[in-house]
Order: C-alpha cells, then structure tokens, then sequence
C-alpha cells in the first residue's frame, strides 16, 4: 500500500532513456490524477461555453449538458445591444493595455541597458532601489496617486491607468537580466566601428533582445488586459470603464436572469487570451516560467 | 571628434555617464511620481483625519489607534489571513503534485497538453472565473451542488454561509492559480540533473527515499520561492472577493485589501485607509523577512 502510493511521487527525468518499460501500476495512478485533475480544470469553462449558447429559458438545465446541444448565437449580439456598451469596453481596454506595453517596452529597455551596460555614478544603488519597490503593494500607493489624478483632472480619463503602468520596476530587471547577458565582444566590436552608446543600443542590443521583449510584453498585456483593482478605482462611466468592470457590472445587473447572456460576454472575452496561448503557448510559458524563476 | 576650444572637454566616460541618466530617466521619473512620492505621502496622510472637502488636519497616530478598536478590521484581519494559509498551501501542494506526475515518464504531446490544461486558467482575469463561479456556485441552481447532490451530499450555501464562502474562493483560488505553481515546479525539477538519481540509485535508494532525500532537497530554492510568491499574492487578494461575494455573507469573506478599498473610495475616509495599508504593508515586509529567515533552515542553494 505505502510503497504504491509512494511511487505515485517518483521521480522521473530518468525513465527517459529507458523508454520502453511496461506501465506500472503507479503510472496508470498518475494518469487517472492528472486526467481527473485536468477534467477538473475544464469543467467550469465548458459550462461557461455551453451555457452561452443555450436558450434563455434552459441556462439553469440540470444536470448541465457539457456539450452544447443548441446554437443560440443571438446569445453573442445580446451584450451589444444591452445598454452596455460592449464594443466601447474592448476598445477602451485594449487602448490602455496597448499603451501600457508599448510604454513598458521603451522605458524598461532603455533603463535595463542603462543598468547593464553602461556605468555611471550610483548606477548599483539606483538600480537597488527601484529593485526594492517591487514589494511596495499597489494600495498603499493608490491613495495618493489617485489624489493627484483627481487633482490633474484625470479621473475617469484612461490616463490615469496608462501614465503609471508606463514603468515597470519588474520589466527592468527583466531587461537588465538579459542585456548582461549578451557577449561584450558584440559591444567591443560596434564600438571600434565608432557605434555611440545610443547606437550600440539601437542596433546591437535591441535587435538581439527579441525574446526578453516578448516575455515583457505578454506578461505585461495579460496583466494590464485583465487588471481590475485600478479600472475601479478610476474609471466611473459606462464609455470609459474597461471589459473586467463591464462584464463584472453585467453579471450584477442582469442578476442571475441571464446567465447565457452573460456566459456569451464572458466567452467573448475570454477568447482572445485562448488565441493568443494556442498561437503563443511556447512563449507564454517559457516566458513565465523564466520570469518566475527569477523573479 | 571633439572640438577643443568652446565647449568644456567631454570625456567618454562623462559622455557614458550622460547616456546612462538619459535611458534611466523615464523610468526614474514616473518611479518617483508614482512609488515614491505615494509612498511618502501615503505615510503623511495616515497621520491625517483626511476630509476631500475640508482639507486635513494632522492628528498624530489616532488613525493607528483607531485600528486596535476596529472590529471589522480585524475580522478582515482573521479573514486574511485564514485565506492566506489555506491558498499557500493548497495552491503549491497541488501544484507541486501536478508538477511530479507530469515530470514522470509521459508521452511528451500528453505532457505539454496537460500542462497547458493546468496552466489556462492563471492568465484569465479573476473578475471572468469570479463572475462564472458565482453561477457554479448557486445554492440551487449551482452545478456543483448538482453534482455533489449525485453523491447524496445535501446542498451547500457556498456563497450565503460565512465558512462555506471563504472555502469558495480558496477552491476557485487554487484553481485558478496552482497552474503557475505547477509550471515554475515543472521547470525546477526538470532542472534537476539525472546524476543525482543515478548515483542515489546506486546507493539503493527507493522511490519514496529518491523523493524526500532528493528531489524535495534540490527543489528547495523553487519551493520558497512558490511560498513567497503566493504568500504575498495572497495577502493582497481583492478581485475574486469582490465579484463573488462583496465581502460578505455579514464580514465573512472580507479582505483587507478590499476594506482598504472600501474606506477610501467608498466612504473617503483616506486618513484611515492610508493607515491600514501602511501596517498591512508592514506586514507584508515583515512576513516576508520571516520566510528568508526561516528559509536558511531549509532551502539548500546548490
């Protein structure tokens, strides 16, 4: 007993040289796991996409059909003609999170070669201390900020969430990280074809730092597409708000009415993070892990 | 290249030097606009009774005290931190599990579809899986009763019984989010050099002994960094509460973070919010600081 379920935990770069070993017990244990576990992980989102195209009148079937049996795809018009203003939401969250990431990508290269290449005074602790912001949360800084967008003028203007999403104290250090990494010959040789620093950044660094900005730049959409917390805080009218605010306020107002309804907003804005995993998935998920193992 | 005569001489290092402050000046800039100085004035404003209309008036660590006689807060407190402990640790042991059956020996397009399954959910928008849970969630609509009704268990009030409610949004945390602990665990033991399995194996070790004594020992610096990462993640958890329950049922469910929110965009009682995000910020630093210290008894670095 104890030694089957212990197995369940083996190790196993291993077994990949002795590739052809009867199934064990233990594996077929951890097959049924990780497919009940992966059933598991599923089961919300294909209700959500089977409800949404059920009939009103059947949101609430029991037991729920996983696959859909209808297509009622007027359920995927009725958020645009409900007095949300559906479209206005994706344009005004994609407007922010474009913004956000291209802004991110300029400033956190610039400072992350600043930091890694070039050597000025204070260089190490500048770079500390922005380093060590990282663990300041965002709501002890939004009371402030928010008095000072108030004072600007800039609530329920997008400008309040894109000015201070346009560094990244993370993006840095991601950049940076990277930016060592290249060889100095590269440098060396760029600087005796008489490259300032400006053009060994913009024509040697740069063009090599493709990966480092991808990972930048999708952790940055995902996190800016899907942010909530600053949307409220901010934003207050129905054609400024973003789609999470949109589709939270919906669920609310439609109540429980009309779960299909909902489910169809839902699956629409789910759909585009979908594409972008499958188109991107081997980005997305080195990207994660390496940032996650260094971060 | 350089003209002597009007201009001070510039030396390629000042010149280095100029290019540096150059590329690190907007994000200097908006480091100090919007870190910074917050940071500052967040600590001024806690020593405030902070009025958007009459202006404020400095009065000394009232706003601290009135933490102590606080009784919401400190459910928020309770609430918190019984959140924290249950999706550290059920977020990293599941996602630990995960990770071990996916680096066993698997047909390689099994593994990468399952981690993908597993992984999906972390980069959807909390407010999304909140608003789906709610209906999953539903006392007598809900699929999960449903279900959980086959099995002859009597339907749950997950979302109107104040335990019930805060096990709801662990289980739709865990969910959620054990897709990131599984991948960062995926990477750490794929990480691991067979040698060491090799030579233990040769020392006659078992599966369960190769588990403890290696591959748990040389995953150490991942673990820690999973139980930080989450913990402080957890700590600050807002979204999720917000849309699935608001807090409630009563305080049941209340964050702090989301009582920070509550006092200063609901009632603009800034002062006071300014105060409780300060200590919560604390706490934070503090806990953290902990979990390094801990961390040297346990986390072996290669």
């Amino acid at each position: 007993m104890a030694q089957t379920a212990s197995t369940a935990f083996g190790q196993s770069n291993r077994p990949r040289r002795s590739r052809r070993k009867p199934l064990k017990i233990s594996d077929i244990i951890s097959y049924t796991i990780l497919t009940v576990a992966a059933i598991f992980v599923m089961m919300p989102l294909a209700w959500m996409f089977s409800t949404s195209l059920r009939p009103t009148t059947e949101s609430f079937q029991l037991p729920p059909a996983w696959l859909p049996t209808e297509f009622r795809w007027e359920n995927y018009v009725a958020p645009f003609e409900s007095s949300v203003p559906f479209v206005d939401l994706f344009i005004n969250s994609m407007r922010i999170t474009v913004a956000v990431t291209v802004g991110q990508l300029i400033t956190c290269s610039l400072a992350g070669y600043a930091f890694a290449r070039l050597r000025f005074p204070g260089r190490d602790l500048l770079f500390l201390l922005l380093l060590a912001s990282l663990m300041v949360p965002g709501q002890v800084t939004i009371i402030p900020i928010f008095l000072l967008m108030r004072d600007l003028g800039l609530i329920d203007n997008p400008l309040a969430i894109i000015l201070p999403g346009l560094i990244s104290a993370f993006g840095v250090f991601l950049m940076r990280q990277f930016f060592k990494q290249m060889p100095q010959e590269l440098f060396d040789a760029a600087r005796v074809d008489g490259a300032g620093h400006v053009r060994s950044f913009l024509q040697i660094a740069l063009p090599l730092a493709g990966p480092a900005m991808a990972t930048l730049a999708i952790i940055t959409f995902n996190a800016t597409w899907n942010a909530y917390f600053l949307p409220l805080v901010f934003l207050n009218s129905w054609h400024k708000m973003t789609l999470p605010q949109g589709i939270a306020l919906l669920t609310g107002y439609m109540g429980s009415g009309n779960p299909s309804v909902v489910m169809a907003a839902v699956t629409m804005a789910i759909i585009p993070v979908l594409i972008v995993f499958i188109a991107l998935q081997r980005w997305i998920i080195e990207a994660l892990t390496r940032s996650g193992l260094k971060g | 290249m350089q003209k002597a005569g009007l201009l001070p001489e510039i030396t390629p290092k000042q010149r280095e030097a100029f290019v540096g402050y150059l590329f690190i000046l907007p994000t200097y800039v908006g480091f100090i606009i919007f870190i910074l100085y917050p940071l500052i004035e967040s600590m001024r404003i806690s020593f405030q009774e902070f009025s958007l209309l009459r202006g404020s008036t400095y009065i000394g660590f009232d706003n601290y005290a009135q933490m102590f006689a606080d009784p919401r807060l400190r459910i928020s407190y309770v609430n918190t931190v019984t959140f924290t402990l249950f999706a550290v640790f059920f977020n990293a042991g599941v996602g630990l599990i995960l990770a071990v059956m996916l680096n066993r020996r698997l047909p390689v397009l099994m593994r990468n579809l399952y981690r993908s399954i597993f992984f999906f959910p972390v980069l959807i928008a909390h407010t999304y899986i909140a608003v789906i849970w709610r209906f999953l969630y539903a006392q007598d609509t809900g699929v999960i009763n449903y279900y959980l009704g086959v099995f002859g268990v009597d339907a749950i009030p997950w979302l109107s019984n104040a335990h019930w409610a805060m096990a709801a949004i662990i289980i739709l945390d865990v969910w959620k989010n054990t897709g990131f602990a599984m991948l960062v665990f995926l990477a750490g033991l794929q990480s691991i050099p067979n040698e060491y399995y090799e030579a233990a194996q040769l020392d006659g070790a078992n599966e369960r002994q190769l588990f403890f004594r290696v591959t748990i020992p040389l995953l150490s610096p991942t673990i820690f960094f999973i139980l930080v990462i989450f913990m402080i993640g957890a700590l600050q958890v807002f979204d999720t509460i917000i849309v699935l329950t608001a807090g409630g049922p009563g305080d049941a469910t209340r964050s702090v973070v989301l009582y920070i929110y509550e006092i200063a965009f609901r009632t603009f009682n800034m002062g006071y919010a300014a105060a409780v995000s300060m200590t919560l910020f604390a706490i934070i630093l503090v806990l953290t600081a902990l979990q390094f210290w801990i961390s040297r008894r346990w986390v072996h670095y290669e």
